[in-house]
């Protein structure tokens, strides 16, 4: 079975699957970045990760990338111009109030799924997709419940375990060994292990992406004496499309992946974004949340903006972290952390 | 050859013009000495270096003015469209209603530069989270809040979709503080796949059919939009005739073009050809009198060429350049060094082609507006750039970056690397602040020695 390889939460991993190949959404490791992924300035060092974690995965069928920003559009052209797998760029509109907006993701799908047939897949059977949400939509209601179960740090794991295809557990799973220097954390004189946690502040994490080992991040937080009560990261649980309607799902399978994801999930980039504060209004209050975090790559306009917003909407103090994908930049992130976190108290 | 037409400082240039008046030459209403400009706090005006022509300084008085037409214009009882981020196809649509202004709110980015950042715009923007990270037209959002430019539209509408993330997230910033906003869908464009039905667009780009009728869908919403604004229908006849009306501009502006960027001497300065080219997009908020102004600029390079005149010696160094400028005083710097454009694509070429006339009219603007340069690949882009370069017989290639905007990095890198393996052209990415005094020497220095190489392999 081939292997695709993506990242944005707008790609239905079902979809793929029911194609009988293995989506495996990925965090994207900086470290792969290597200097030929893109130009030497400018670029969203998201993107340049994802670039150079496409290019170095050698067993990947095709990678797939959306529209839903402007430097991951270009860093597709990017990869279908470097010796990466086949590259499909998938329009996930903009616009999501019209009927034209929703035909069209559903008509990127389909060609997603040409694409997928074109590279030696299968095309699905109307019964063979209803079974392949239903079974997705199963494995992601025991993901919703273990995360509920879970701290940040776990929750986020199960998450990326869950992009990558592996079963989600119920159990909570072992907290991770502090790896003080793999984490960064030792220039910065903070420490992650649960030892040293006093967890009394809670705070939200909200915005873009975590690429690989970002998830260091919550550790970072707690040790600084915060508790992450919502995880709205592009990588948490912001972006899970919403459960499926099962009695509508022999009708017409397509038609509830487009509205379990592009009908559902909140994001920046959305025009308007009322979808994405709806659902901040909601989760911060259900959370109690005190402070907000803003994780933003720099270069992410989308993100950029939305900082100063929500200092003024929520009414809520608001760190807004530029993230430089590289470790110096890393253990910046976590004085700051540090520093907001002392404010807050 | 006849003697040279000279660049004027902003006083010989008033000073001209004042004579003109006193001579009672003809002069349109809102023609005068630019000084006034500068009391208004347009100081950037001071250190550029004008055209000699009555018709650059009726193009400059043009362009000065238009705040003062929409002002006019709200006054008179017009209805007033800010259409955000298209780059000529919305006004076309707008323009065929009889009384409806069209304005890019997008053009308030030349207002930091023109007013040498005494306006605060950035400052504002920098307030409502829209800081240096974006591209300077940020200034759009300090100007809607300060209401000390432009008249607040009655309707706005704003492309997104495949559009820079820059623009879109300051619009959505301005929809959050009370600012409706007309959102409608641009998809990324692509070439047909194998076997799906493809269109060729004005200038020569492919898209899917699927897509063009996507546009056009959003488009039919817009009309139905401006209908309603005015009150009164836009049918299929009045947007032929808007379209008619848009094609004798760009035909005015492309025989401009041809003529500017080919003949020897250069005719015409880069700096008023950009300002030329820019009244493509929206007219100016006046489409007749853009007209008259391109047609009495044609003349004036006209009769320079038959009289074998230009602004600059002969041999000039030709380049071509990609994307505006923020900073209107680089046009001047490039002459300076020795060069004169040879090209342009300043990011909306889609507004200078022909919009078809032989085809429905929606088609025709959702073809028009599908072969944006920045909503398809770089490469397409690229290609536009390589094949108007060699037409127009460029010897180098400038790639201009725009401080902040999220497409420049991969765009300016993917066009430079097509150009070189292309046409074996030189190619040179500079990047030009609203203000660049700070960077003269350094842009200075880049531009001679690009000047330096093109001339270098004239020997080879």
């Amino acid at each position: 079975m081939k292997t695709v390889i993506y990242s944005s939460p707008f790609v239905p991993a079902e979809w793929i699957a029911a194609h009988g190949v293995r989506p495996r959404r990925v965090r994207p490791d900086p470290a792969a970045a290597v200097p030929r992924s893109g130009p030497p300035m400018g670029m969203c060092p998201y993107a340049r990760a994802f670039v150079g974690e496409a290019m170095a995965a050698c067993g990947a069928g095709a990678a797939i990338l959306t529209t839903t920003c402007d430097q991951m559009r270009r860093a597709a052209e990017w990869l279908s111009m470097d010796r990466g797998p086949p590259v499909f760029l998938m329009n996930v509109p903009a616009t999501w109030q019209t009927p034209a907006s929703a035909r069209l993701y559903r008509d990127e799908l389909q060609r997603l799924g040409r694409f997928l047939v074109s590279l030696g897949a299968a095309p699905p059977s109307p019964a063979r997709l209803a079974e392949t949400i239903e079974r997705y939509d199963g494995r992601r209601a025991v993901l919703r419940g273990a995360v509920g179960m879970l701290s940040a740090r776990e929750a986020s794991d199960a998450i990326a375990r869950f992009d990558l295809g592996e079963e989600p557990d119920e159990a909570a799973p072992a907290a991770p060994p502090c790896g003080t220097a793999a984490l960064g954390c030792a220039d910065s004189g903070l420490c992650c292990t649960p030892a040293g946690r006093r967890a009394t502040l809670p705070v939200a994490l909200v915005g873009g992406p975590l690429a690989r080992g970002d998830e260091r991040v919550f550790d970072a937080i707690e040790q600084a004496g915060g508790l992450v009560v919502l995880d709205g990261t592009e990588s948490g649980v912001r972006t899970l499309p919403a459960p499926l309607d099962r009695r509508r799902l022999g009708d017409d399978p397509l038609l509830e992946l487009v509205d379990a994801y592009f009908g559902t999930i909140p994001d920046a980039f959305r025009r308007p974004d009322a979808l994405l504060y709806e659902w901040l209004g909601r989760e911060l209050a259900a959370g109690a949340a005190r402070g907000i975090i803003v994780w933003r790559y720099v270069w992410c306009d989308m993100w950029a903006a939305a900082a100063t917003r929500l200092r003024e909407t929520r009414g809520l103090p608001v760190l807004d972290l530029h993230v430089s994908g590289d470790e110096a930049g890393f253990a910046r992130t976590l004085h700051q952390v540090q520093a907001f976190m002392e404010v807050l108290k | 050859m006849s003697g040279r037409a000279k660049r004027l400082t902003l006083d010989e240039l008033d000073r001209l013009c004042r004579r003109r008046q006193a001579a009672g030459e003809a002069m349109p209403a809102y023609a005068g000495p630019l000084g006034r400009h500068v009391r208004d706090g347009d100081r950037r005006l001071l250190t550029l270096e004008y055209d000699d022509s009555p018709a650059a300084l009726r193009l400059w008085n043009f362009l000065l003015t238009e705040e003062d037409r929409l002002h006019e214009a709200r006054a008179a009882g017009k209805k007033i469209v800010g259409t955000m981020k298209d780059l000529g196809t919305v006004p076309v649509m707008a323009y065929a209603l009889p009384n409806v202004v069209a304005f890019y709110p997008d053009g308030a980015w030349w207002t930091p530069c023109l007013m040498e950042l005494s306006e605060g715009l950035f400052g504002i923007a920098q307030s409502l989270g829209l800081g240096d990270a974006f591209c300077p037209v940020r200034a759009m959002a300090g100007a809607f809040v300060n209401r000390a430019h432009f008249p607040i539209p009655d309707l706005a509408t704003c492309s997104v979709g495949a559009t820079c993330d820059d623009f879109s997230a300051i619009a959505q910033r301005l929809e959050s503080l009370g600012y409706p906003i007309t959102w409608w869908e641009m998809p990324s464009r692509r070439r047909p796949d194998p076997g799906e039905p493809g269109v060729t667009l004005p200038g020569g780009f492919t898209a899917p059919a699927s897509q063009v009728a996507l546009v056009r869908s959003e488009l039919e919403r817009l009309r139905a939009a401006l209908a309603r604004l005015a009150g009164s229908p836009l049918g299929d006849a009045e947007l032929a005739a808007g379209i008619r009306e848009a094609n004798r501009v760009r035909a005015l502006l492309a025989e401009l073009r041809q003529l500017a960027y080919t003949a020897d001497p250069c005719p015409m300065p880069a700096l008023e050809m950009l300002i030329a080219e820019m009244l493509a997009i929206h007219f100016c908020s006046d489409r007749e009198e853009s007209a008259a102004v391109l047609a009495e600029l044609l003349d004036e390079v006209h009769s320079r060429v038959s009289a074998g005149r230009g602004v600059l010696a002969e041999r000039a160094a030709r380049l071509f350049w990609v994307n505006p400028v923020a900073d209107l005083r680089v046009m001047n710097l490039l002459e300076d060094c020795g060069a004169r454009l040879a090209g342009t694509e300043y990011l909306f070429c889609h507004a200078l082609d022909a919009i078809p006339e032989d085809l429905p009219p929606m088609e025709a603007l959702a073809r028009m507006a599908l072969a944006d340069p920045m909503v398809g690949p770089s490469a397409d882009r690229a290609a536009r750039v390589v094949r108007d370069a060699r037409a127009m017989g460029a010897e180098a290639v400038v790639v201009s970056r725009i401080p902040g905007a999220s497409h420049c990095a991969l765009e300016g890198t993917v066009i430079g690397h097509i150009v070189r393996q292309e046409l074996d052209l030189p190619v040179v990415e500079l990047e030009v602040p609203p203000v660049a005094d700070a960077l003269w020497p350094t842009l200075r220095t880049r531009l001679e020695a690009l000047v330096e190489t093109v001339l270098e392999r004239r020997k080879r």
